[in-house]
């Protein structure tokens, strides 16, 4: 009798439990997906929306249409996605290489080395001498101010570090005997090895480019260069549709006077999440997993 | 720069945490005589290390120094950090930064340890995959995405959170330019985008614990709650203080992505941190001196909590910050 009941009071606690974090769940994804709603509502019946919907009101493509086919967003979105490819890659090749040597524990210098990367961690000087920089460098205004910043960061350098040391000794060794060199080695028997750790940097270099507002805001004067986070930061935070809509596009375009700010404001938030949406699944594979079996294995 | 990349280095450190294997000190080192090519390899970002990291520091000497557009900068000692201290404004954003991070620090930092336990009790593993993949979600997005999002749910004509009030016949309130409000606004988006991710590194470390922890305490007759506080909270108690410790260390890094895109004409006294204060003086209103005191003040005092927090961390917990 005391155990049926003790069953039953556990039944309540797990409900109690599984719906306090389905609440949570629905407080994350519930705004965004009120988001995708209206962007996709029919702009006539967008005013009357509830915050709380989850489905478009009637069904309509127009506020999609009309950002995709604006200059400033096309623009933006090249910007972002050139900014953001060109910068991984150097992102990730000048780590991993800095990283293999680094990971060499024979390599004369290496505490030193190590000592040099970790101060930058530990003081920052601030902004302003970041600009002056950027400025003396002649950098000011041009892609290469916002794709060099961080460049190298010295916290993924030292995870790397860390797989890097975990490879077998023996393996680099065998690799040495038939005549590989420091690039062979890293090409052929490290990275292949530390995919995972590689994957899950690669992808955090992509996240932080893309988001990256600040730099390409303060380096980036011309706004034909600015990458879509700081169109979009114009847009929805600083009110500015008129310059970002344009009134060009505004007349070119059928039935664009009857969509609301609302409509595209979330239309944009939202074309700004898709890629981050893109590559979740690939994060959540990679670096969950990796944490998992990481403590598992610890 | 930002309190985000150190945690989420914090949580990278979590997958490279597996014992070093023996065989490092296999000689392969011996057999290369010379080492050219691996400085080869470091030379690329050694040198963006001096340029991006190391010159800027030295640039920071126009702290001590009149700016002119022309001609060579003036030396004039400690004049900037002298206005600096007289200044009602900078006390202000000093306070904030201060009042901020503790805000975040009392209310924040617990939940994910929270979610953790509460998500380490629910038993099926495809609805415990798909809550985490849901929460985790929003720590991927930028802070401009966020702002739009917040100022969205918040609006008091159309968003969700008035119109729940209105239920209960509450009359609508705009959150984000009330100044009794916005600091709990910055708090509340702080928790939506990260307890969730941050949960993700204490569900690792209880994942770690010894099963027959809880075995044992079963066989003893312990409840649900029992074993939560007497083998999953201290089997995480490591963490935990490894976290409190990384926070306090970054204690003046107070959220400048956050503030900057939250904030409105409105509020501004509220929420106007150190970070926002360089960037509005320095690069909005030209007081380029006057802002790099200010940062270089900031990053002073973050050098100390920093190494501070390291070296407490590493004597409490064997674990360092980095």
């Amino acid at each position: 009798m005391a155990r049926a009941n003790s069953t039953r009071f556990e039944r309540l606690e797990q409900t109690i439990i599984v719906s306090s974090l389905l609440l949570m769940v629905v407080i994350t994804v519930q705004p965004i997906l009120n988001l995708l709603a209206v962007s996709f509502s029919d702009p006539a019946q967008v005013p009357s929306m509830s915050g709380l919907a989850v489905t478009p009101s009637g069904f309509s493509t127009d506020v999609w249409m009309l950002l995709l086919s604006h200059p400033g967003v096309q623009r933006g979105m090249l910007n972002s996605v050139f900014i953001t490819v060109t910068g991984t890659i150097l992102n990730v090749t000048f780590t991993a290489l800095m990283a293999w040597a680094l990971s060499r524990p024979r390599l004369p210098g290496r505490r030193i080395l190590f000592v040099f990367v970790l101060a930058t961690i530990v003081f920052e000087p601030g902004l302003i001498p970041d600009y002056f920089v950027v400025r003396e460098l002649g950098l000011l205004n041009t892609y290469w101010a916002v794709i060099l910043y961080k460049l190298v960061n010295a916290w993924y350098l030292i995870i790397l570090i860390r797989f890097f040391e975990e490879v077998p000794g023996e393996l680099l060794e065998a690799a040495e005997l038939d005549g590989a060199n420091a690039f062979q080695t890293l090409w052929k028997v490290v990275l292949p090895l530390t995919m995972p750790a590689l994957a899950t940097i690669t992808l955090f270099y992509l996240v932080y480019h893309w988001n990256e507002f600040l730099r390409p805001m303060i380096y980036l004067t011309d706004s034909a260069m600015h990458p879509l986070q700081v169109v979009l930061r114009k847009f929805v935070l600083e009110g500015d549709k008129s310059s970002m809509v344009g009134v060009a596009a505004m007349t070119n375009y059928q039935g664009a006077g009857q969509i609301s700010s609302r409509a595209l404001n979330a239309g944009m938030i939202m074309l700004t999440i898709l890629p981050i949406l893109a590559v979740y699944p690939l994060i959540l594979k990679f670096f969950t997993k990796g944490t998992m079996s990481g403590a598992l294995k610890g | 720069m930002s309190l985000d990349e150190k945690q989420l280095a914090a949580h990278l450190s979590v997958i490279g945490n597996v014992p070093k294997t023996a065989n490092l000190r296999t000689a392969l080192g011996m057999k290369i005589r010379a080492w050219w090519p691996y400085y080869l390899m470091l030379l690329p970002g050694l040198v963006y290390f001096i340029v991006f990291h190391y010159y800027p520091i030295y640039q920071a000497k126009l702290a001590f120094e009149d700016f002119r557009i022309f001609g060579d900068n003036l030396w004039v000692g400690t004049k900037h950090f002298e206005t600096l201290f007289d200044s009602r404004a900078f006390f202000q954003v000093l306070a904030n930064t201060l009042i901020i991070s503790a805000m975040k620090m009392a209310f924040v930092f617990p939940v994910p340890i929270l979610l953790a336990l509460l998500i380490n009790e629910v038993r099926a593993s495809g609805l415990r995959r798909f809550i985490q993949s849901a929460i985790y979600l929003p720590h991927f997005l930028s802070w401009v995405v966020i702002a739009g999002i917040f100022i969205a749910a918040l609006s008091p004509s159309s968003g969700v959170v008035n119109e729940i009030r209105g239920w209960a016949g509450l009359s609508p309130r705009g959150f984000m330019t009330e100044s009794g409000s916005i600091r709990w606004v910055v708090v509340f988006s702080e928790m939506w985008r990260s307890a969730g991710w941050d949960s993700l590194l204490y569900f690792a470390a209880i994942m770690a614990i010894d099963p027959q922890l809880y075995d044992a305490a079963e066989m003893d007759g312990a409840n649900r709650w029992q074993k939560i506080i007497n083998v999953t909270l201290p089997g995480i108690t490591p963490t935990i203080a490894t976290l409190f410790i990384l926070n306090v260390g970054l204690f003046m890094n107070a959220g400048f992505d956050q503030v900057f895109n939250l904030a409105n004409d409105a509020v501004r006294d509220q929420i106007d941190i150190i970070d926002t204060y360089v960037y509005r003086i320095g690069l909005q209103s030209g007081q380029f001196s006057l802002a790099t005191a200010a940062g270089l003040f900031k990053g002073v005092i973050g050098m100390v909590l920093i190494v501070a927090a390291h070296t407490i961390s590493k004597r409490l917990t064997g674990k360092g910050v980095w």
